[in-house]
């Protein structure tokens, strides 16, 4: 690498280029004949869609706002923190929080081991490797409406697991009700997640120079003193940056739930984002549903903050901009 | 992408030395000896593992394939191979349950967004890679941001305001594909944004330079310059905002009515109800799931190379 940086130094000096300023002062960003206006159609969506429907979510969250109320929503009953109060008081709030949280961590946890090891594992060539790595993607790639729904036959009472698990001589089990469906929802969500891990992983293992695999040889590192001391450092950054963001997802994800077990979940299945659909859309409680809601952003507003930290935003005030 | 200085270093190494030392491309022709140094896991973890992650995948799926050729009596008992394959159900499910309608629903409303966002990104990251001006940095964060709101958190104020459109304005919003076209899109937008960002970044800005010498105006430069240049972003934002409207439950369970429903809330419908019934249509749900997972896999097989990149997007960089 040295020696083509000092090539290029070299030909910058040549005298053809000479009295020019360099070309690493120049930056990419210019403050001339900006278009700005350019900007105005996505900045009128997201004010149309998220800004004021945000602002609005804050209004309702403080109206007595029900099924009767609702066509003149304008003048429902303002009723200031009285429905948080309720949300925290006398709902299955606290109680969703503490399970999406579970959910999320747990499902995340699990992912990473799996995610790690298909990376390492599709890393080096043998035949038939491409057709591994397609098929690791399909359970990612799968929309999760369909997941939820194939799963949910396999784990019918009367269904494919529970014909296995007898056939095995060990007791079938009710899956969709009862304590056992909040680790089936981890179950499925890891089934459908893993393979972003994996992703993330492959790109960390993309980065790692081949010197190091031979200087590792030449050590004669055995396989685990080389994953652990040279392979994982590479990947630290990536899959740390994953598990932020597969937290997050998990924490939103309402589609899995809402196919495998419907609204109103059971309660030992119950997460913020199918409490607060159907506080909304099925109690048509509104008011009460825009405070959830809100109140689930505190759930997200952790790993978000981590994650916006960990984002480099702005790599193209540097010469050239070239990677 | 690829750094073209490369090979030249390559040459500079003399081939006599010991393959362990060996750089860059060289050392990953020799072949059997150097496998060994490259390898990550011993063989026995690498196939037993391998096996059960694929297996781990592949049975799963195989069910849903052979249930949705077996007879509904038999998958709901049950059966992992069908007694007798038959491709009834699917012929039986466009009857069923208005599966053709859901179809041709989702690919309009998914496929208008996959458009107009990938459109409104290139033209938004353009002005924020290209040009300085203040917040542009608060922009980019919200970018990220915006990816990351949870939709339960909108869905009740954006049908409120809907509705008030209906009530207030005499428009109607709730039912017609218009709510669904703009919800998605708003959603589709900061990540589409987000990868385009990314992409023009390693565009070089000489090209421009050139045309804006040559007189052209910054939308000139966009769509002569930029946009045939930056269509492997285009297919990356394209496909992952078709899939955001694709694969959607949640706002289309809400904002529809039975004729404008798209595909995931029929299934969705489909499957709850098909449980109610004396007899649960099971094979002709797994049937149906695999019609509507099919474009989706179809379209990730074809865009594999770009999309792998894609997933990763805004985690990398």
């Amino acid at each position: 690498m040295s020696i083509t940086v000092k090539k290029d130094a070299a030909l910058r000096r040549a005298p053809g280029l000479g009295g020019q300023p360099s070309a690493k002062r120049r930056r990419t960003v210019s403050e001339q004949n900006r278009p700005l206006w350019m900007l105005t159609p996505g900045a009128l969506l997201i004010g149309l869609i998220i800004i004021v429907p945000l602002i609005l979510g804050i209004y309702i969250a403080m109206l007595q706002l029900d099924q009767y109320t609702i066509r003149k929503w304008i003048s429902a009953p303002f009723v200031g923190l009285n429905n948080f109060i309720e949300a925290f008081t006398s709902t299955d709030l606290v109680h969703a929080f503490g399970n999406s949280v579970g959910f999320s961590v747990i499902a995340t946890l699990i992912t990473v081991p799996i995610g790690v090891y298909a990376a390492l594992a599709t890393q080096n060539a043998y035949r038939g490797r491409s057709l591994v790595r397609s098929l690791f993607l399909v359970p990612y790639v799968l929309p999760s409406f369909v997941v939820g729904s194939f799963w949910r036959t396999m784990l019918q009472h009367d269904g494919i697991v529970n014909k296995v698990l007898t056939g095995l001589g060990l007791p079938a089990g009710q899956w969709l009700t009862g304590p056992a469906s909040f680790w089936v929802l981890i179950l499925v969500e890891v089934w459908a997640a893993w393979p972003f891990i994996y992703l993330m992983a492959l790109s960390g293992l993309q980065s790692v120079d081949q010197e190091v695999h031979e200087a590792a040889a030449i050590d004669g590192a055995l396989w685990w003193t080389k994953l652990r001391y040279v392979i994982f450092p590479y990947l630290r950054g990536p899959v740390a940056l994953a598990c932020l963001i597969a937290t997050l997802h998990h924490m939103n994800n309402f589609s899995l739930a809402f196919l495998l077990f419907g609204v109103p979940a059971p309660f030992d299945v119950q997460v913020l984002p199918t409490l607060v659909y159907s506080m909304s859309f099925t109690s048509l409680r509104f008011g009460m549903g825009a405070a959830m809601a809100l109140i689930s952003l505190l759930l997200i507003a952790l790993p978000l903050y981590f994650y916006l930290k960990a984002v480099r935003l702005d790599t193209g005030t540097d010469a050239g901009g070239k990677k | 992408m690829s750094n073209n200085q490369a090979p030249d270093v390559v040459l500079d190494v003399p081939l006599e030395t010991s393959p362990a030392l060996r750089t860059g491309s060289a050392a990953r022709k020799t072949g059997r000896q150097t496998a060994a140094v490259y390898r990550l896991l011993p063989a026995p973890l690498l196939v037993g593992g391998t096996i059960v992650l694929c297996a781990m995948v592949a049975i799963p799926l195989l069910y849903i394939v052979f249930s949705s050729m077996n007879s509904d009596v038999e998958v709901a008992r049950g059966a992992f191979f069908p007694t007798e394959f038959t491709l009834d159900n699917y012929s039986k499910i466009w009857r069923t349950l208005p599966l053709g309608n859901g179809l041709i629903n989702s690919v309009m409303i998914a496929g208008a967004v996959a458009v107009v966002s990938s459109l409104l990104g290139i033209i938004t990251a353009y002005v924020l890679v290209r040009f300085e001006f203040v917040g542009r940095l608060s922009i980019l964060r919200g970018l990220i941001g915006l990816q990351s709101v949870p939709g339960g958190l909108l869905l009740l104020p954006v049908f409120v305001l809907f509705a008030s459109a209906g009530n207030y304005l005499g428009i109607t919003v709730i039912g017609t594909y218009w709510g669904l076209f703009l919800a998605y899109l708003t959603f589709a937008l900061p990540f589409s944004t987000w990868v385009m960002v990314t992409y023009l970044r390693g565009l070089p800005k000489e090209l421009e330079e050139a045309a804006r010498i040559d007189g052209s105006s910054s939308l000139g430069v966009l769509f002569r310059i930029i946009f045939p240049l930056s269509w492997p972003g285009l297919v990356v934002s394209g496909v992952f905002s078709f899939l955001l409207g694709w694969n959607d439950v949640m706002f289309a369970s809400v904002l529809t009515r039975p004729n404008t429903q798209t595909v995931a809330v029929v299934l969705q419908i489909f499957g709850s109800s098909a449980e109610g019934g004396a007899l649960p249509l099971y094979g002709q749900m797994m049937a149906a799931s695999l019609v509507c997972a099919a474009p989706v896999v179809i379209l990730y097989l074809i865009f594999q190379r770009f999309l792998v990149g894609g997933m990763t997007a805004g985690g990398v960089k």
